[in-house]
């Protein structure tokens, strides 16, 4: 009698649910297989010389740099009266490791962070709206580690970046299409 | 005892109904319905007044019909109150019928509902009861009514007394919310104006265990609904998400990331003891309890995206239980042990999964109706509350267990993260 009601379920069902053991099957493979593709390329390890750190910051900037598209603005930083542009890093989904154009923008970060060596972040993961709120919150902090992880690589003091998660819970874009889950798939870096 | 013999019967046919969906018996009447559901015919008598009661009778029906319905197993029809003594009707056999009085009481506030269940095949009085109750309780006392009858006739109590914990969206603010089992009593629990989530109840049904950002950080509170507050109870650096309590009520699981990384923790219900049961550098998080409270099923990325995987309550004997699926999360082990509900991404989509325990035999359970997300089993283990986007915002919507009988329980804001309580320790009602 059950596998008669389960037989039925199935068929009401229709393709989807047939078509699905195949190809959850082969997903499965590609995915490990970008894994194990993704595993060896670690950050590229940045040292920063001795004298980029001697070097003293500026104190104000008198020529602020040409706004960009992803430029951000903290709340604070305007507060302070300081002109400087903090960029996030951005992720593909369901992966935390960074992009070329993510480790760019933090190379951007620790630029900044060596001349104001005074300044520090606050470095927030950030996921879309597609899956649990528990993986997300996990997942949200491994993107802010990788982030933290780069700058501290690049040469900044860890005791200079704070970490937090907020998963898929403060989405910069409400949008349920990738255009909006793109912009949040982020690592947000605030200066404190 | 010989109340209840005459019932053995229609006793046997739904405990068979619920157990395994076996007919036990070829002579009781079976009604095939959708994802063949079985369901016994009930008829709901008219609810009699006597004396100034006005109208309790009929709210109180419309309560208990609904709870009926709900229970998944009658199919209810409405009937006149029977006139004098029930008789055998052996062309009726597997047939309930459901009768309800409302008295007044003592004293103007105060009524009495005396309720009887009569297999109508034989019959014999399943169920003879009478609940005092006030105006203010007639919702109370009817789900009362209604878990006691599916408890005559079944052997198990029903779920009609159960509330049900979940997350509200208003603009930026999430907060902790309850409500019954069937949608009713919507309140709010938490008052944080800030991300409450992840909301667990404790096995003696008076505590919530939750995730809030109130500080600042990802940290696990404690509310208790008898004194109506919530305290700390996990607030190390990192996540303090995902709790779930042990069956004894002495330990909570949860994820925390102290170490730097998404690890699965029991924390003592004290607060004085934490263990560590994960150690890698993947994502480790949504821990559930089995029944017997000797093992954890959990998610993991330690294969490259989410999918569920069990190990003992020590941490010890780790193992992959989803076979199927790239992307498997939300795993809660049901109460009674053997089944598993969980939540895939398919095809860009979530669905609503349910297997058994070891792994096997996966069923999706939802389909063609949005995501479905965050399933979490009801006390009896036959239906599964959960989140879905079928009609845009996310909402919590309820199921049997094979998937059949959908109901939207929320309508207002936006609500994800369902929570089913477990059924209230036992009362005492006065025996008609």
């Amino acid at each position: 009698m059950r596998k008669l009601l389960v037989s039925n379920h199935l068929n009401r069902m229709g393709d989807t649910v047939m078509s699905l053991k195949p190809r959850f099957a082969s997903v499965a493979l590609i995915g490990l297989a970008v894994v194990l593709a993704l595993a060896p390329g670690c950050a590229s390890r940045k040292k920063v010389t001795s004298e980029a750190n001697v070097q003293p910051p500026p104190a104000e900037t008198t020529t602020p740099a040409p706004p960009k598209e992803e430029k951000v603005l903290p709340p604070s930083t305007e507060e302070t009266g300081e002109r400087f542009s903090l960029e996030d890093a951005f992720f593909d989904f369901d992966d935390f490791s960074l992009r070329q154009d993510a480790k760019s923008s933090l190379e951007k970060d620790g630029k900044f962070l060596e001349k104001n060596s005074r300044a520090s972040i606050v470095i927030e993961g950030h996921c879309d709206e597609r899956g649990s709120v528990e993986y997300n919150l996990a997942l949200g902090e491994k993107r802010a580690h990788a982030a933290k992880d780069y700058l501290v690589s690049y040469g900044i003091p860890a005791t200079r970046l704070t970490t937090i998660s907020y998963g898929k819970e403060r989405p910069f874009d409400t949008g349920h299409e990738e255009g909006a889950w793109a912009k949040n798939r982020r690592a947000h870096v605030v200066s404190k | 005892m010989s109340l209840y013999a005459g019932t053995t019967l229609l006793a046997l046919f739904l405990s068979a109904l619920f157990s395994s969906g076996l007919v036990a018996q070829t002579d009781v009447k079976i009604i095939l319905e959708g994802k063949g559901t079985m369901k016994s015919p009930l008829m709901l008598a008219r609810f009699k007044g006597e004396g100034p009661v006005g109208a309790l009778p009929s709210q109180g029906r419309v309560i208990a019909r609904k709870d009926f319905e709900l229970s998944g197993v009658f199919n209810v029809a409405d009937v006149e109150p029977l006139e004098g003594k029930p008789t055998p009707d052996p062309g009726m056999a597997g047939t309930v019928r459901v009768e309800g009085t409302v008295q007044q009481g003592d004293g103007a506030a105060f009524f009495r509902f005396h309720g009887q269940a009569i297999d109508v095949g034989t019959g014999e009085v399943a169920l003879d009861r009478t609940y005092p109750f006030s105006e203010g309780t007639l919702r109370e006392t009817m789900h009362r009514f209604v878990d006691d009858v599916l408890e005559a006739l079944t052997g198990e109590r029903g779920i009609a007394e159960t509330k049900i914990a979940y997350v509200r969206q208003e603009g930026r603010v999430k907060e902790i919310w309850m409500m019954d089992y069937d949608g009713e009593n919507q309140r709010q629990v938490t008052h944080d104006r800030s991300l409450a989530l992840s909301p667990s109840w404790a096995p003696w049904g008076t505590e919530l265990a939750f995730t809030t950002f109130k500080r600042g950080n990802p940290d696990l509170y404690l509310f208790d609904m008898t004194r109506g507050a919530s305290y700390p109870f996990s607030t190390r650096p990192g996540l303090n998400t995902a709790p779930n309590y042990s069956p004894d009520g002495k330990w909570i699981a949860c994820t925390l990331s102290r170490d730097g990384n998404a690890e699965i923790y029991l924390i003592s219900r004290d607060a004085q003891t934490a263990r560590r049961l994960t150690r890698n550098t993947v994502i480790d998080t949504s821990p559930t309890f089995s029944p017997t409270g000797r093992e954890i099923m959990f998610t993991s990325n330690r294969t490259g995206s989410p999918q569920v995987f069990v190990m003992d309550v020590e941490g010890l004997n780790q193992r992959l239980v989803t076979i199927e699926g790239s992307y498997n999360d939300s795993p809660q082990w049901s109460p009674k042990g053997d089944k598993i509900c969980y939540a895939a991404r398919h095809d860009g989509i979530f669905d609503v999964i349910v297997m058994d325990a070891n792994g096997s035999n996966p069923i999706q359970i939802t389909s063609n109706a949005g995501h479905n997300e965050n399933p979490h089993w009801s006390a009896d283990s036959r239906k599964i509350v959960f989140s879905s986007s079928r009609e845009g915002k996310r909402q919590i919507f309820m199921m049997n267990a094979d998937g059949s009988d959908v109901v939207r329980l929320t309508s207002d804001g936006e609500c994800f993260n369902p929570s089913w309580g477990p059924r209230p320790k036992a009362r005492l009602a006065v025996k008609g």
